[in-house]
């Protein structure tokens, strides 16, 4: 009954009928072309004649192995690491110190990122540097460290960059259970700090895990800007064929295109239920709890050094590359250093990445903020489909609706076709943060007679200040990043750092590539350190608000 | 017997406890009661092994005859019941009761074993059940019965009956202390609520070891 009693104080959470038909349409703008689009796109490539051409093309045998072995292995290995680190020091010092330097790490943009590892471990990287000078090495190492055949390299920098992500996800499921407890109780019931981990906490908080899994999976088998800098050149992986054949002016190479983004939605799905049915035996197959303990096994390594090592090791680089006059092999450091490349750099990619990461990132605000309070949420899960699923197929459908309408190579097309990546991403930001909130602010001042829309804009949004600025920040780095989308609704067009950076990455000069990729890096840091310090300057005189 | 000799915790620069010393009998109930946010938690905390690392500790624990406090939370042979009942969710009742069962009890000795607890329990037949099904109550008292049966030499109780109504309290309480009795374990028990405290127990106030204002 006390329950009946507050659900009539409370209100419906739906609200207002109009409302809600408004969040929908907002959303539906964004979603609803690519329906018509998939079906242009992918019409097409319907046809046995076109996937007989792919079967036999002589580049495809190599290109599936290639995105195989970097889709399993790297996402694998970043599993592997997460996992590692999270069993020795979950909830210790190491483990609060990696979570405090995870959001400076994740904001790195994964082609920058690409671009420093690849300074980094390319036959005349840094650590080959450091090699050569015990050596004495004159020349570079004949090694294929990068760009090599069986795409280890791509695999390697998908695996640390998706460790970070699967550590910072981790970390949220982890503090939203009371799983510190479980844990003390497990260890006070005998059981060594591992076991605890393989008998207790994982069959509970793998399950939890499984969208972020798949996203880092569909990352893996779409990638493209990290695979044109990292991985195989000839032939690439999949997602690079694909997208090479769908801006093909030849139709019968776009069929084929489309034919191959088939294959990797194909591949993500025989991936998912390979992992939910393995997921299944596992759990049915468990035997009875034996009793065993294992001896404690008290290991204090600090983990996460080497995790973090690596994100300040590309930062140092691309650093030291970016203000290099001269830095010819053999040498360890740079022998002429000057601020040239800064200076002459070519600053309207930059310019165009700001105000595209703006407008998409503030158009975006207020419909998420419309679909949080007003739409029904029962449809949440559609909205995260773009993050889990490849975004080749996505991006071709964009393209096929841009072009019936012949509005592509707009601007407004552009800023469109982010909306679909920056919503999911917004949304899953904020949706904690906005559940948490506690409803009876609201309805306190609803009964001080403001309506709704005035209760929240004064006061629920007020109050939730700062995650709303999190999510827009995360928004604006997701714009920044977005390749695909950039060079297809562009109609290539308009270069943004991510495009500069990886174009440059074929070949050309270091240091220009190096200024490019920090200027990749410095846009999403500036937006969350303005989305930190906002907050603090706005809650000065209210810590009730921090 | 559980002792402590001159513990000493503080976080950062402000001291929490000066110098508690304390020694539990076997099958003794002592309570430790005082304000939330006393440190009376962070006591529990320690003698289990898990001090979080924003706090430093000084002294001793000692059960019978065995220093533990430099020991890792599995090897001290100390058993805790917390407000929650923390339930393995993914485990059924009766597999989180053989999930602290020794490995002395082997093979099908196991599932005997557990189902004989369950039935001294009043709980016959629930060994298949999902823990979520049950009610508070039930929950509570499979709780204790797997914290037991994992043999500790002394249990800590932080605020256990504190999520229970006040018809559930009275009679887990009754089951409890009844098990410690049977058992002979010294027994820690931390409480606000003094109507907690079994008859005849040892009350201590932690602000006896507190330094300046609590």
């Amino acid at each position: 009954m006390a329950q009946a009693i507050r659900r009539a104080l409370t209100g419906s959470p739906r609200g207002t009928a109009p409302a809600a038909l408004l969040a929908v349409s907002l959303v539906t703008l964004i979603f609803a072309p690519l329906l018509p689009g998939l079906y242009w796109a992918l019409m097409p490539s319907m046809q046995t004649p076109v996937w007989q051409a792919l079967w036999r093309d002589p580049q495809w045998p190599q290109a599936l192995q290639a995105t195989l072995v970097s889709a399993v292995l790297g996402p694998a290995l970043a599993c592997a690491a997460a996992a590692a680190f999270a069993t020795v020091s979950y909830p210790g010092a190491a483990w609060q110190a990696m979570q405090r330097r995870l959001p400076l790490l994740l904001a790195m943009p994964h082609a920058a990122f690409a671009v420093g590892i690849f300074f980094l471990i390319a036959p005349s990287g840094w650590l080959a540097r450091a090699i050569g000078q015990f050596l004495a090495w004159t020349d570079p190492p004949d090694w294929a460290t990068v760009q090599d055949p069986h795409a280890l390299a791509l695999a390697l920098a998908l695996a640390i960059k998706e460790s970070w992500f699967l550590l910072w996800t981790l970390s949220a499921v982890l503090g939203e259970q009371a799983v510190a407890r479980q844990m003390v109780m497990a260890r006070s019931l005998g059981y060594s700090r591992v076991q605890t981990w393989q008998r207790v906490l994982w069959p509970q908080v793998l399950p939890r895990l499984g969208w972020p899994l798949a996203a880092v999976f569909a990352y893996g088998l779409s990638v493209v800007d990290m695979a044109m800098i990292l991985g195989p050149s000839t032939p690439p992986t999949l997602a690079v064929l694909a997208w090479q054949w769908l801006t093909d002016p030849d139709e019968r190479l776009q069929a084929q295109g489309g034919a191959a983004s088939l294959v990797l939605l194909g591949l993500f799905l025989l991936g998912a239920l390979l992992a939910r049915g393995g997921w299944h035996v596992w759990q049915t197959r468990r035997a009875y709890p034996d009793g065993v303990r294992a001896s404690a096994t008290p290991r204090h390594w600090r983990w996460e050094l080497p995790l973090l090592a690596v994100g300040y090791a590309v930062l140092a680089v691309l650093l030291l590359w970016s203000v290099a006059q001269t830095w010819f092999f053999p040498a360890l450091w740079p022998t002429g250093v000057s601020l040239t490349h800064w200076l002459q750099a070519d600053w309207v990619p930059f310019w165009t990445t700001l105000w595209l990461a703006a407008a998409a990132s503030l158009m975006c605000l207020p419909v998420v903020l419309v679909w949080l309070e007003w739409g029904p949420q029962r449809w949440n899960a559609v909205l995260y489909l773009p993050l889990i699923v490849p975004a080749m197929p996505l991006v071709a459908a964009q393209y096929a609706a841009l072009l019936r309408a012949q509005i592509d190579a707009t601007p407004m097309a552009l800023v469109w076709s982010h909306l679909l990546w920056v919503l999911p991403y917004m949304v899953l930001t904020l949706v904690g943060a906005y559940r948490a909130f506690d409803g009876r602010l609201l309805t306190t001042a609803r009964a001080l007679g403001c309506s709704r829309l005035r209760a929240c804009w004064q006061v629920k949004w007020r109050i939730l200040l700062r995650p709303i600025l999190a999510a827009w920040a995360v928004g604006f780095a997701v714009s920044v990043a977005q390749y695909l989308p950039t060079l297809f609704a562009g109609g290539g067009r308009f270069a943004t750092v991510t495009t500069e950076a990886v174009a440059l990455s074929a070949g050309g000069n270091r240091s220009v590539l190096a200024v490019q990729a920090l200027l990749q890096i410095a846009l999403p840091l500036a937006a969350f350190g303005l989305a930190a310090l906002w907050p603090r300057w706005a809650s000065r005189q209210r810590l009730g608000l921090r | 017997m559980l002792r402590i000799d001159h513990l000493s915790l503080r976080r950062g620069d402000q001291a929490l406890l000066h110098d508690l010393s304390l020694s539990v009998a076997a099958g003794e109930v002592v309570a430790v009661t005082g304000v939330s946010g006393s440190g009376k938690s962070t006591l529990l905390n320690w003698m289990i092994g898990d001090l979080p690392s924003a706090f430093d500790a000084s002294g001793e624990l000692w059960l019978d005859q065995q220093r533990c406090d430099g020991l890792p939370v599995e090897a001290r042979g100390i058993g805790i019941l917390f407000q929650d009942d923390l339930l393995f969710a993914h485990l059924s009742v009766g597999q989180n009761l053989a999930f602290a069962l020794p490995a002395a009890v082997r093979g099908a000795q196991r599932r005997m074993a557990v189902e004989q607890t369950l039935a001294d329990m009043g709980l016959a037949g629930f060994h298949d059940r999902d823990p979520a099904t049950l009610s508070g109550g039930q929950r509570a008292r499979v709780s204790l019965m797997r914290t037991l049966l994992a043999r500790p030499r002394a249990l800590l109780l932080d605020e256990p009956f504190s999520k229970l109504d006040a018809v559930l309290r009275v009679q887990f309480r009754a089951f409890v202390f009844e098990q410690i009795e049977q058992l002979q374990l010294p027994t820690l028990l931390v409480t606000h609520d003094a109507t907690d405290v079994p008859p005849g127990a040892r009350v201590l106030n932690i602000s006896d070891w507190q330094v300046g204002d609590a």
